[in-house]
């Protein structure tokens, strides 16, 4: 190529040069340019396509991100007592509620008070607790009588031409008595349609009472109509030690009770009566017991707890091993904060929450056990609240000043911890790998561990090169070395028009013909994998005895020719023989009438325990052996054709047999070519997407089980992403796994690569 | 050289060399690829080339009383499809033999399934009578049964008997088809220019909704009445398919069915008909020959398990053609830039060995880069500027043709610069030293030279690409391939070539009806005619890539330079 650097075009035009031999300006002017042309765009496209990983991998960066958080102003409620506050979808119309039962709406816009409702001179009560739903953003206020009343809070965006308005309305339930005596000193209270439930904590000093209060409502085609009072239950008598806190847990079927002592009575509300499921301590291990506080997160499958001490635990509902109902266990512990937390708030999008003590905050996702975002703020806060929409993050300080934060956190499900540790998600008995990406409900919660996809790929691609391989490899070696010349001609081809078969075709192929077929004829496939090697074999010992003239029948080169009958005869054979095995071995006595059943598909789950599928991991790899065979072969048969002549030669003719010479001296020298034909075989293997979106069930399973399916990276890439919604966090996770498939498959074919060049230089030096 | 000694020794005769019988077992496994691909294609040949193969019409009498029954009558009428052993509860292996068949007996409206197993134990006669005929039908699948009447609608009544009933049947179908040639014409052209028209009207208010002004009044008035007069056209045609559609239903075909039941049907809805158990080789070879090319030809009707595959041949093919398009001329320039100007060092070894890789990434990652980059990030901004009243309806920031041919482009865009190098490399060097030498420069000895020399491997390269660009589908799933796509991305109406269009292709075809078909049974025979087509092609592709290496590289060894 050096040639080409000395072109003419750097010639000078020279004045002794006659005007005919100068070369014209046209060409020289065309070179220059074309010069240019190819070099800027030759660059260009292989920047371009090596752009395709930077684009990925910048789409992936988001789901490392922690949450960025800015303020963006501040609010002044007038300085009042303020028990709790709240916030519309949009923030535009706060509230505050405080004990003495005054209601203040603050519009973010003017900052002035758009509106104050005094409930207590409304009512005429005197009220001694208020709390909030935020779920369904009920107020809910107790008074020193031991009554109650719930306010209902709706907020309804008003369109006046363009301008959007935020229009709260309040709606006042009748005062409704808990039924024991002394003020109200804490109330919840739930609203899940057909089923409403409070829980009011009641009495004075040591004497407290807990009363639960059953609600009806009479619905009929005008709507619904007014709530009504149904039952009470007093539970006091079933608690030990000075309850504490009440809580309802959103679907109105259970009740939370803590005392003063560290206890949490758990009780649950079933055929009209309230029954004591568990009584649980969570910080028994601790000196002093007490629970600084404890909330529910979304979805009230879980609390969180903290300690005086600082530590900050998670205790979630589940059945554990061996028992029959749902209980509450320690799932989680995270980072501990500086103190019991003294405020606390939970997403209403997602299970992140907001936990703090004074003018340290910290934002926490509870999935994935991971603290999205902390800080200590330059005030103290005295209650917290979360935007609708996880979006904004609200501090209310005590002299009524309201701090407005943005947040941006869009991903906050995802992370190391979520792709590639065990979670333990909420309902499941022990942490687990899991991938689930969406559910049915509104608090469900994203499963996103790429370890079953990544375990899947890999028992795809091992069960592929179970079969792939020795296949592909001995066929290399007997082409290469054995088989005459001639044959290369049309194997070759062969093989490269089974390299380009559509993978669509081969899973059509592997889900509608193959596996059907050997479904119920797996002691056929045993027998035919067992027989096929050993006839091989017992053949060509048989033959290799006889005398020199018959063995000269086959000529030396062509024995691949007499296999093939002999491979049909086996394949017929194991064929059927394989009903005859599965009556005499794989058997077994139904325990339940002891009839005798001699079906393979019934006899391994029942011997094995695990389950026998019919688009299992035996099909795909038999099926992904299509693709990869050609690979491994052609670059396999490369590599060891062209070990040098002399070589084999000098073997041979030193006395060497064939096959001698093929293991010691051709085999040792390309053995690196081999190495790197597998690494390209599985690097196919690897990717391969629609063999398994079509053969597998593509269930994320964590098993090696040859008779169940799998999901692979792939598959699962071309399952969920048409359906991933653009920039979300599923559709980054697959963005990420595609980006993992790319890396592995770029890095071990980059490693094959290497090696190959390096033998060729081996090859030439020899 | 030595004579062969006239008698060896016993131990030389004896003697085998060692590790014979391993040779032996190496010899299996070339004998295992060899079979696995030729009985592989063997498969895929037989059950695709089956499908479209007239078969006969079996007329089976059931023993009396048996459960198989299904109509007044103990007679089942169809094609049987399979004898197998029964698969009987638990213990499958234990029961004793009993066959099964499987019949297709069509006439899905009555019965409302296509195929039937029963017992062979039922089954009392089978017979193949020559008067059963095979009705295809538009909707509900082919029916099995014997013509009875023809009821035309002036009241005229043509029975089975009577000498020229079945020329008046094929007039009947054949009037109808051409009914439904013009009520297409009508519905899909002419009725589409107009829906176009008014989409383009839509838009174009929409626009000027914002603007204020007696100016953009005058004009909303003049889009008002074009709508109007589109509007009246539109009646119009409606009414002129609607009357066609009127006129289908008027003459009416009854048969009566194996089981027994008598039939109506509207001559419109039948395709055509024959006589299974009639027909000699030759009348078979001929309906098989008119089956495959309506198979080629038509659209599909009954949730794509039915009529023909052209929109995917033809999606396909223009895919394969963009895709070709655009790869051909980046493969190229970055294949002689690597091979010709780029100074041959550690960076271009990196890049040679990077590029090599990528032919090697899987398929869907390609396809997850250009669903982010094309579909979302490309099209959507294009959408923003310039269909931004068609907004939220995306146009480019949707799948579409043009997203996936340059995915898929992408991904052949290494096949084409390593095919392309390597035949650059090819080109003797002395052919260049003589151009060089003759005073041409670097370009012109590259484009008058090396380019012609090398183009036969270059042509090489991009037919491989070809072959697993139609090949591939993986990516397409992410980029703009449906099941059904109601037009064509090439077709009459402006401009003509609609490259946001979606399209559809023969591999999604086969996975589209292998595993999402409410009818698995019924499209099996479609799929299998499906593979068959698409194997065809990739290996004639592949083929003919074979043919011209081969070519190639006997026309270099021979030394020719």
């Amino acid at each position: 190529m050096t040639v080409l650097r000395d072109t003419p075009i750097q010639n000078k035009r020279t004045s002794d040069i006659p005007g005919r031999f100068q070369t014209a300006r046209f060409t020289l002017w065309v070179d220059r340019f074309m010069n240019h042309f190819i070099k800027a765009g030759g660059l260009g496209i292989i920047a371009a396509v090596m752009g395709i990983f930077i684009f990925i991998f910048l789409q992936t960066i988001p789901l490392f991100q922690g949450a960025r958080v800015e303020e963006i102003g501040t609010l002044q409620f007038p300085p009042d007592d303020y028990e709790c506050f709240g916030v519309d979808e949009w923030v535009e119309l706060p509230y505050a509620a405080t004990k003495t039962g005054i209601l203040r709406f603050l519009n973010v816009e003017t900052g002035a008070v758009e509106r104050e409702i005094n409930v207590a001179a409304e009512t005429g009560k005197k009220f001694t607790a208020v709390r909030q739903n935020l779920e369904s953003q009920e107020i809910l206020f107790g008074t020193d009588g031991g009554e109650f009343l719930i306010a209902d809070l709706q907020y309804t965006p008003v369109y006046e031409g363009q301008k959007r308005k935020i229009e709260a309305e309040v709606r006042f339930s009748d005062v409704f008595a808990a039924g024991g005596t002394g003020p109200v000193i804490d109330i919840s209270y739930s609203d899940h349609g057909e089923r409403k439930l409070a829980a009011v904590l009641q009495g004075e000093a040591e004497r407290r009472e807990v009363r639960i209060v059953t609600f009806s409502q009479a619905r009929s085609l005008m709507g619904a109509g007014k709530v009504e009072l149904n039952q009470t239950f007093d539970l006091t008598p079933q608690i030990k030690g000075v309850p504490e806190k009440v809580m309802v847990n959103s679907q109105a079927d259970s009740v939370l009770v803590t005392t003063q002592a560290g206890d949490v009575y758990f009780f649950y509300y079933t055929d009209e009566e309230m029954d004591l499921r568990q009584v649980f301590r969570p910080f028994s291990a601790l000196p002093n017991p007490a629970i600084a506080s404890i909330d529910y997160l979304l979805g009230s499958v879980s609390v969180v707890l903290t300690h005086e001490s600082g530590l900050n635990e998670i205790y979630s509902l589940y059945v554990p091993e061996g028992g029959k109902s749902r209980m509450y266990g320690k799932t989680k512990t995270f980072e501990p904060v500086p103190g019991g937390a003294t405020y606390y708030d939970a997403s209403l999008r997602n299970k992140a929450f907001l936990i703090g003590r004074e003018n340290f905050v910290s934002l926490r996702y509870a999935t994935s056990e991971s603290v999205r975002w902390q800080t200590d703020l330059p005030f103290t806060v005295y209650r917290a609240a979360l935007g609708r929409k996880y979006d904004r993050m609200l501090f209310l300080e005590n002299s009524g000043t309201l701090h407005i934060y943005r947040l941006t956190d869009p991903h906050p499900e995802s992370g190391f911890h979520a792709f590639f540790q065990k979670n333990w998600y909420e309902g499941y008995s022990k942490p687990t790998y899991e991938w689930q990406s969406t559910g049915g409900t509104d608090d469900f919660e994203a499963k996103l561990s790429l370890v079953p996809l990544m375990i899947g790929t890999l028992k795809g691609t091992l069960y592929a090169m179970f079969f792939a391989l020795p296949v592909a490899l001995i066929a290399a070696l007997y082409t290469a070395q054995f088989a005459h010349p001639r044959f290369k001609l049309f194997v070759k081809p062969a093989m490269e028009v089974m390299a380009s078969l559509p993978s669509v075709v081969l899973g059509f192929l592997a889900a509608l013909w193959l596996a059907p077929l050997i479904e119920n004829r797996v002691p056929s496939m045993i027998l035919i994998v067992l027989f096929l090697p050993a006839a091989a074999f017992m053949f060509g010992d048989y033959w290799t005895r006889l005398p020199l003239q018959r063995r000269n029948l086959i000529r030396s080169g062509y024995e691949w020719v007499a296999m093939v009958p002999i491979l049909l005869l086996v394949c017929w054979a194991g064929w059927h023989l394989g009903p005859v095995l599965e009556r005499a071995v794989f058997f077994f006595h139904d325990p339940e009438t002891g009839a005798r059943i001699a079906d393979f598909r019934l006899w391994w789950p029942h011997v094995t325990g695990t389950p026998f599928e019919q688009r299992n991991s035996l099909v795909v790899g038999f099926m992904m052996a299509f693709a990869v065979i050609p690979i491994i072969f052609t670059i396999a048969e490369d590599a060891l054709s062209n070990v040098p002549k002399t070589l084999t030669s000098g073997s041979l003719a030193l006395g060497a047999s064939r096959w001698q010479t093929a293991m010691r001296v051709v085999l040792p020298t390309a053995y690196p070519g081999i190495f790197s034909a597998v690494m390209v075989g599985l690097g196919r293997a690897v990717g391969e997407t629609m063999i398994v979106v079509m053969a597998t069930g593509n269930t994320p399973i964590m098993d090696f089980n040859i008779f169940s399916g799998m999901r692979t990276l792939s598959a699962n890439i071309a399952v969920e992403l048409p359906e991933a919604p653009y920039l979300g966090t599923l559709y980054r996770t697959l963005f990420f796994g595609a980006m993992v498939l790319f890396l592995m498959t770029f890095m071990v074919n980059t490693a094959a690569e290497v090696i190959r060049q390096r033998l060729r230089e081996k090859y030439r030096t020899v | 050289m030595l004579k062969q000694p006239p008698l060896l020794k016993p131990e030389v005769r004896k003697y085998r060399p060692p590790g014979e019988s391993f040779v032996w077992f190496t010899a299996t496994g070339l004998s295992l690829g060899l079979v696995m691909i030729l009985f592989l294609l063997g498969i895929i040949f037989v059950k695709g080339v089956d499908v479209f193969w007239p078969k006969k019409a079996a007329l089976i009498e059931l023993k009396p009383d048996s459960p198989a029954q299904i109509g007044p009558e103990r007679f089942l009428a169809g094609v049987v499809t399979t004898v197998q052993e029964k698969i009987g509860g638990d213990s499958a292996a234990l029961a004793e033999s009993q066959k099964e068949w499987q019949l297709f007996v069509g006439n899905k409206d009555v019965y409302g399934y296509g195929f039937k197993y029963f017992d062979a134990a039922f089954i009392q006669k089978v017979s193949y009578p020559e008067s059963l005929a095979r009705i295809e039908r538009l909707e509900y699948g082919d029916a099995f049964g014997y013509p009875v009447m023809i009821k035309l609608a002036a009241g005229q009544i043509r029975t089975a008997g009577q000498p020229g009933f079945i020329g008046e049947l094929k007039r009947l179908v054949h009037e109808s088809e051409k009914r439904w040639d013009k009520i297409r014409d009508i519905e899909k052209r002419q009725i589409g220019k107009i829906n176009d028209r008014l989409e383009d009207l839509r838009l174009k208010e929409k626009s000027r909704t914002s603007q204020h002004g007696l100016e953009a009044r005058s004009h909303r008035e003049l889009i008002a009445q074009e709508a109007a007069g589109l509007q009246g056209q539109y009646q119009l045609l409606a009414q002129k398919a609607q009357e066609l559609r009127k006129l289908q239903k008027q003459d009416l075909i009854v048969y009566r069915l194996a089981s027994g039941e008598e039939k109506e049907l509207p001559a419109g809805q039948v395709l055509g008909f024959y006589f299974p158990n009639q027909l000699n080789w030759a009348g078979r070879a001929g309906l098989f020959c008119k089956r495959v090319f309506q198979y080629l030809s038509d659209a599909p009707r009954e949730a794509n398990t039915e009529g023909g595959v052209f929109p995917a041949i033809f999606g396909t093919l223009v895919m394969t053609v963009l895709m070709s398009l655009a790869v051909t001329p980046f493969g190229v320039l970055a294949a002689i830039y690597l091979r010709e100007y780029a100074k041959q060092g550690f960076f271009v070894r990196a890049v040679r060995i990077a590029v090599n890789n990528l032919a090697g990434v899987p398929s869907i990652v390609f396809g997850v880069f250009g669903l982010g980059f094309f579909v979302y990030f490309v099209g959507g901004s294009i959408d923003r500027l310039f269909f931004k009243e068609a907004l939220p309806t995306p146009t480019f920031g949707t799948g579409g043709i043009l997203w996936a041919s340059l995915t898929l482009a992408l991904l052949t865009v290494p096949m084409v610069i390593v095919a392309t190098e390597e035949a650059l490399a090819a080109v003797p060097r002395g052919m260049r030293e003589g151009s060089l030498a003759c005073g041409a420069s670097k370009w012109q000895t590259i484009q008058r030279i090396v380019l012609p020399a090398s183009a036969p491997g270059i042509l090489t390269g991009l037919i491989l690409a070809m072959a697993r660009g139609a090949s591939e589908v993986a990516p397409l799933m992410l980029v703009g391939v449906v099941k059904l796509a109601p037009t064509l991305p090439l077709d009459g109406t402006f401009p003509f070539f609609h490259l946001e269009r979606k399209f559809m292709h023969l591999g999604f075809h086969i996975y589209d009806l292998g595993f999402q078909s409410p009818d698995s049974e019924a499209a099996k025979p479609m799929v299998f005619a499906t593979t068959l087509l698409l194997i065809g092609l990739v290996v004639v592709l592949n083929l003919g890539a074979i043919i011209i290496r081969e070519n190639l590289r006997k026309k270099y060894s021979t030394g020719a330079f």
